[in-house]
């Protein structure tokens, strides 16, 4: 599978409360279960007026096909090309 | 120091190589979509194209209008987005209508608002706006800031709420840079329909263009298949040319050509799983698209919906998943099994209530085919109270009939829902309907024992009976209505027994009951009927000649708009403008009807808007201005109007035929129903312009009529304080040119005169007070021969012919030396031929505006306000503007 970002433009999103964003997660898995193809949902960010996911899934277009079950704003979607830290650092010495 | 090799190493780079360059495919941006997002290859739409594309550059600098009518399947959509798609920086906002049997309220207005709002971070809230003009304001608002192409899809299917907002859009259309695109199918919508209205007003637009989609020729079918091995002349034949059905045939070459389209579309199912097919038919079942929400509740999956893809049938649109196209949708709803159809609904009705959707009219369309009674009713019952609260009450109407046909429960519920659909047919004039189902509640409310609402029924019911002019009804309603002081319809009951003597000019009678209705108003803290007590007990004083009771009533009626009691306000309006016009207060009618007409229309008040337009055709009918006169009679003639609000519109109808000699046979129906509806309501200040009517057609075809014997009992019948020395003196005049005399007390001044004999006053006196055709017909008995054959010349320049005949007749009779013969036409100066429109127009340029401020008071282009100032100068016969304000004054125009 691969590994997504997601941006989701929602108007005053880190006001969401908790009890919301626990519904918003029960959309969210619904809409993961029907997919009926390998998907999952690493994480979520909350930050301004977006919400940043990381998803894994076999491409984009179910990435979306998930963002229309749930009724989620799929402003960006991009596929994760690398990830690094700190300890990428490491990589300079060999 | 530690930097050093970092800084080599940005010299290498800091960043590890990317493992792949980032491109297109790997980046996307969600909804939103193109609203047209489709590839599609058209054929034989060159000249449309070009329509279409003309039309989307024009609209850049001044607003539009296109219609794009043809059958389904004609591709009128793949028109669109070929269109939309050669002009890709202008937006477009798409509303879709739904063939829904009964459509949502401002189902596509809300589409065009969620397609602008899409993608952006602004959310237009239609909350606030209630009224048709709010919403279109808002609209317009929305749309004005940018080029925009608003499409209204399948207007077959509209609502009338959506079409009323729409019009307000047409008519302010010019001012902003929007394109509005109508597409329908024209074999759908017969006479009555409710998108009729709207391509009336389109068709009246200047320069609003009609598109025809039409079936394909043999060439293009040729070309479509011609690498199937398919004949193209048997494809014709079958098909009709239909695009739609030629496609369908293309993509299945090997199955011979299918008998109809549904087999055509039924082609590609063929070789579709059995469960696989469920869910086609269970997508088919929804009219418009299943919403993608909805697809974890309906358990379709991805696998699944790829394999129903690729039949080709459906499309992924931003409404959700749907058939690509109305015509494959019922192809395959239609080849439901009937025992499988209800149970697909009664799922989807599941679904959607799960996902706690507020479709009312959907969730009615579903659990009605699922057979469902409680939730049909529950949900019509719903849709309906949404439907009246938006305004589209023709939808409120089809709702309640559904729910009152499902209905179960206790028969007080249903008597009130009996009684909501009487006031919804009364809203959209359907008076009879409206009477069956007061009728119906009364036989409730009287089986269960409850006499108070039985009495508030009555209550209603005298009013719709006398809407529908049947005041003998009416106030049989009335009586029983007032038996009952407890009713909740008590107080009403008054001021509808006040409006019936109102309206009978029983002045002394309104005075006596106000006493008693406002009392009760008062006590049952009942500000609507105190105020419309009141205006009742002004208007009576205005017929009694009061100087002041005028003002009195505008400001009771200002009070009850301030009030939110706009049928009160709107009432008052419609009585005191109907007196103003009988008693020739010109200026004051003209005034009032221009605030009032749009305030009918604005609060959706359909008969008094009607009465009102008809009473505007009386008054441009008194002013010798035929064309308008005929403009507002007809458009109330042409609706379904209540009964009521017909007397003037036929009256007016018959008089301006009569008097050009034209269509007499027309005439004479107009004339017949005036005088039929006259006595039903059996009203003086009815009764007495209709009998005028009658003698003036005897006196200009020189013939009896029986309908006069009754005409001296009728003048007799008036008592002085009433206000109908205006009516009384008309028709006294007229029985005195047929030289049947009669002894009229009291008559207004310049029929006083003429009935004493001072002709040449009572012209002086018409003429003053801009009465043309009534001055003319007073000069004709003067004694100076000039002014008599003047008369004549008048009335020819006005159109009036068969008048000008008779007086010419008249004339040689009486002996005269010089009669003037029928001059060629010419209406020099002479604004009877003028619409309302042009009038308004030629009002404004009498104050001296120029192109570009007509334009901007009027929500017009400059170029259209310059073709209408030319129209308006060609037929007045004025070479410049200037003349047309040197001589505004005379014409009544200043």
């Amino acid at each position: 599978m691969k590994r997504f970002i997601i941006e989701r433009e929602i108007p005053g999103a880190s006001e969401l409360t908790e009890a919301q964003l626990a519904e918003i997660a029960v959309t969210s898995n619904a809409a993961v279960a029907s997919l009926g193809v390998p998907y999952h949902w690493v994480t979520s960010y909350v930050a301004g007026d977006k919400i940043y996911c990381v998803h894994e899934a076999e491409d984009a277009d179910t990435i979306i096909e998930h963002a229309r079950r749930g009724g989620f704003p799929a402003d960006l979607v991009a596929e994760v090309a690398y990830e690094f830290g700190p300890h990428t650092a490491e990589l300079v010495l060999q | 120091m530690t930097s050093t090799p970092v800084i080599e190493a940005g010299r290498r780079s800091a960043f590890p190589p990317r493992r792949r360059a980032p491109t297109l495919a790997a980046t996307f941006h969600g909804p939103p979509e193109p609203s047209y997002p489709a590839e599609v290859e058209l054929l034989e739409r060159e000249p449309q194209l070009e329509q279409l594309r003309e039309a989307i550059l024009r609209s850049r600098r001044a607003g539009g209008i296109v219609t794009i009518s043809g059958e389904s399947g004609a591709g009128k959509s793949a028109l669109l987005r070929a269109a939309t798609a050669l002009e890709p920086t202008v937006r477009v906002a798409r509303g879709l209508c739904d063939p829904l049997e009964t459509p949502r309220p401002l189902g596509p207005i809300r589409e065009v608002i969620t397609d602008l709002s899409a993608g952006r971070s602004m959310h237009l809230d239609l909350g606030g706006a209630t009224t048709p003009a709010e919403l279109a304001a808002t609209l317009m608002q929305a749309i004005a800031a940018e080029p925009t192409i608003v499409v209204i899809e399948d207007a077959q299917w509209i609502d009338e709420a959506s079409v009323d907002v729409l019009r307000f859009l047409v008519r302010r259309i010019e001012s902003a840079p929007i394109l509005l695109i109508v597409t329908y199918r024209p074999g759908e919508i017969g006479a009555g329909h409710s998108v009729r209205p709207l391509l009336g007003d389109i068709a009246r637009q200047e320069g609003a263009v009609a598109v025809a989609v039409p079936s394909l020729t043999i060439r293009a079918i040729r070309a479509l298949v011609s690498e199937t091995g398919l004949d193209a002349a048997s494809v014709l034949a079958r098909t009709g040319g239909n695009p739609f059905y030629v496609t369908e045939i293309v993509r299945h070459p090997g199955e011979g050509l299918p008998a109809s389209v549904r087999d055509a579309v039924l082609a590609s199912t063929n070789a579709v799983a059995e469960d696989d097919l469920e869910v086609l038919r269970l997508i088919a079942t929804a009219p418009d698209a299943v919403d993608d929400r909805l697809l974890p509740l309906l358990d379709i999956d991805v696998p699944r919906l790829r394999r129903l893809e690729a039949t080709g049938l459906l499309m992924r649109s931003r409404r959700g998943v749907g058939y690509r196209h109305e015509l494959a949708r019922l192809a395959v709803e239609d080849a439901i099994p009937l025992a499988a159809s209800a149970p697909l609904h009664a799922r989807m009705l599941d679904a959607l209530e799960r996902s706690g959707s507020g479709d009312l009219a959907l969730l009615t369309h579903h659990a009605r085919a699922a057979g469902d009674d409680r939730r049909t009713a529950r949900y019509a019952d719903a849709a309906a109270a949404d439907a009246s609260r938006t305004g589209a009450h023709t939808e409120a109407v089809a709702f309640l009939r559904l729910a009152i046909e499902h209905f179960i429960g206790e028969p007080a519920e249903r008597a009130d829902l009996l009684e909501r659909l009487s006031y919804e047919e009364y809203m959209v004039s359907h008076l009879s309907d409206a009477i069956e189902a007061i009728s119906d509640a009364r036989r409730v409310w009287s089986a269960v024992g409850d006499r108070r609402r039985l009495a508030a029924a009555h209550a209603r019911q005298a009013l719709i009976e006398y809407y529908g002019a049947d005041r003998r009804q009416a106030e049989r309603h009335v009586g029983l209505a007032i038996e009952e002081v407890d009713s909740p319809g008590y107080a009403a009951a008054w001021a509808t027994r006040m409006y019936l003597q109102l309206r009978r000019s029983d002045v002394d009678a309104v005075k006596a009951s106000a006493r008693v209705a406002s009392d009760v108003a008062r006590e049952r803290h009942d500000d609507d009927v105190r105020l419309r007590s009141e205006i009742f007990g002004a208007a009576a004083d205005v017929l009694g000649g009061s100087a002041t009771a005028r003002e009195q009533l505008l400001d009771w009626a200002d009070e009850a708009r301030v009030l939110g009691f706009d049928e009160a306000a709107s009432t008052g309006y419609s009585n005191l403008v109907a007196i103003d016009v009988d008693h020739r207060r010109f200026r004051e009618a003209g005034e009032l009807l221009s605030r009032s007409l749009p305030f009918t229309v604005d609060r959706d008040i359909p008969l008094c808007s009607q009465w009102q337009t008809g009473v505007r055709g009386r008054l441009h009918l008194l002013r010798g201005r035929w064309a308008a006169a005929l403009e507002d009679a007809g458009s109330v003639l042409e609706v379904e109007a209540a009964p009521l609000a017909l007397l003037w519109p036929n009256l007016v109808a018959a008089l301006v035929l009569l008097r050009r000699g034209a269509s007499r046979e027309l005439a004479e129906r107009h004339l017949d129903r005036a005088w039929e509806l006259a006595g039903r309501l059996d009203e003086p200040l009815a009764r007495l312009p209709v009998l005028a009517a009658i003698a003036e057609r005897a006196w200009l075809l020189d013939v009896d009529d029986d309908r006069l014997d009754g005409a001296d009992a009728a003048i007799a019948g008036l008592h002085d304080g009433n206000g109908g020395e205006w009516a009384a003196g008309d028709l006294a005049v007229w029985l005195a040119r047929l030289g049947r005399p009669v002894a009229a007390p009291r008559v207004a001044e310049p029929f006083a005169l003429e009935l004493a004999g001072r002709v040449d006053d009572a012209a002086a006196r018409w003429r003053a007070l801009g009465s043309p055709f009534e001055a003319a017909l007073a000069a004709l008995g003067s004694a100076d021969e000039a002014v008599a054959g003047g008369a004549v010349d008048e009335l020819d320049a006005m159109g009036a012919i068969a008048t000008a005949d008779r007086a010419r007749g008249a004339l040689r009779a009486r002996g005269l030396a010089r009669v003037p013969v029928r001059p060629r036409t010419s209406t020099r100066g002479n604004p009877s031929g003028l619409t309302n429109r042009q009038l308004d127009v030629a009002r404004l340029v009498a104050q001296g505006l120029t192109n570009a401020e007509l334009a901007q008071r009027l929500y017009i282009s400059p170029k259209t306000a310059g073709h209408h100032v030319s129209a308006i100068l060609a037929k007045l016969g004025f070479a410049t503007r200037r003349e047309l304000i040197r001589r505004a004054g005379e014409m009544g125009l200043a």
